[in-house]
């Protein structure tokens, strides 16, 4: 699973960059999701995607696989050894079959 | 004429820094060695400025409007981004930037139709800087550094021939552009195999691993830029190996040269082998740029 659905036209990339970028919006995301996710034109399946932490679904709507991982940190955790290696494993069974892993 | 008095390619994985005390001694040895050995042959380079081209894993501009090389011009570069402080586990780093060479460089690759983007404010720096900075204590040697982060992820890529075209420019303003008496050090800062985000996340492709290092430590261009395929690279790691053109990029700035690698190694928590090259500037070999 690589580039070749790659889908620079999902609005989740821009979700994504926003996170990481911004304190305060990554703040307003742990406390209430639904109102970030309203602000972007996320397709349907895009937003349930999300919510249900799917992964292998976005990526077969064409999510950037590294900006997945960073997505994959922002929910489950961000920290060397710690909460990073919870995301990469999250990850990792979603995209070998899972689906949904949240 | 300034000369070219230092380049290395080396990999920038942030377990490097934020799980290196966990990695079994042998590991740690090789990346202590990796480093040293670099910041070594830094220091006795006596360069006068450093330019790290690496990827930018997207950290600094959005996926519809993506430069496939972006140049930091501060006066100061600052990092790592809020961000990922706790991923890399990283100190806070200042290193000396040259707005003077980084617009130089700019104005220069654009004359020679190469076309790259350059910004005054700070970059976001990830691990594609702050891992080598940390790891040479770049900001302890007082080497101002321009940043070059690249396109190595977001298609379509700039592949190899483009790279190597890249660095043929970017040797040829270094010669013909930069004071006669400057001294320049180039760090291709990147790799090596690995998947930042995929299905095989915890893969690491050793075969390629040491057939890539011995490559690029023959000097065999031509071999290079035949075998060195995006789709190579992918197969030994989607959206990550293909980092490995910013070494590329430093190579088409030599030319020809012969290099030295410090060991290889693998772990599995680091999610990239680790290995680098440091090329002999004073060397001459034929050259063999493919046709």
């Amino acid at each position: 699973m690589g580039l070749e659905k790659f889908d620079p036209a999902l609005a989740v990339h821009d979700l994504i960059q926003d996170l990481k970028w911004s304190v305060e919006l990554r703040a307003e995301f742990a406390a209430n999701e639904a109102a970030v996710l309203d602000r972007y034109p996320l397709r349907e399946d895009e937003r349930r995607a999300i919510e249900t932490r799917n992964f292998l679904a976005l990526y077969d709507m064409g999510l950037h696989p590294y900006l997945g991982g960073q997505l994959a940190r922002l929910i489950f955790g961000n920290e060397a050894g710690k909460g990073a290696t919870v995301a990469v494993n999250k990850l990792v069974e979603s995209l070998q079959g899972k689906g949904a892993v949240g | 004429m300034a000369e070219i008095v230092f380049a290395a390619g080396a990999p920038h994985a942030p377990g490097l820094i934020g799980l290196l005390e966990a990695a079994p001694v042998d590991v740690k040895d090789i990346v202590a060695t990796t480093y040293r050995s670099l910041a070594s042959a830094l220091t006795s380079a006596r360069a006068d400025v450093l330019i790290v081209f690496a990827n930018d894993h997207l950290a600094n501009s959005r996926i519809r409007a993506y430069p496939d090389f972006l140049i930091g011009m501060a006066a100061e570069h600052r990092g790592p981004f809020e961000w990922f402080k706790p991923w890399i586990g990283c100190e806070d780093y200042t290193v000396k930037g040259s707005p003077g060479i980084a617009a130089a460089l700019f104005n220069g690759m654009t004359r020679r139709g190469i076309r790259m983007f350059a910004q005054n404010e700070n970059l976001k720096f990830d691990d594609n800087i702050s891992v080598p900075v940390q790891l040479t204590n770049l900001a302890g040697m007082g080497i101002p550094m321009v940043p070059v982060l690249q396109n190595c992820t977001v298609p379509p890529i700039p592949d190899q021939h483009r790279c190597y075209a890249v660095g043929e420019a970017l040797g040829d303003f270094i010669r013909n552009d930069l004071p006669s008496d400057m001294r320049v050090a180039l760090l291709g800062s990147g790799g090596l195999s690995h998947e930042p985000g995929g299905a095989r996340y915890y893969f690491i492709d050793e075969d390629f691993d040491r057939w890539f290092l011995d490559l690029v430590a023959s000097g065999d261009h031509q071999k290079l830029l035949n075998e060195l395929t995006l789709e190579k690279m992918e197969a030994a790691g989607s959206g990550g190996t293909s980092e490995l053109l910013s070494w590329v990029v430093v190579l088409g700035a030599i030319g020809s040269k012969p290099g030295k690698s410090f060991g290889y190694t693998v772990h599995r928590d680091f999610k990239c082998g680790v290995g680098a090259v440091l090329w002999d500037m004073d060397a001459n070999l034929p050259k063999r740029r493919a046709a």
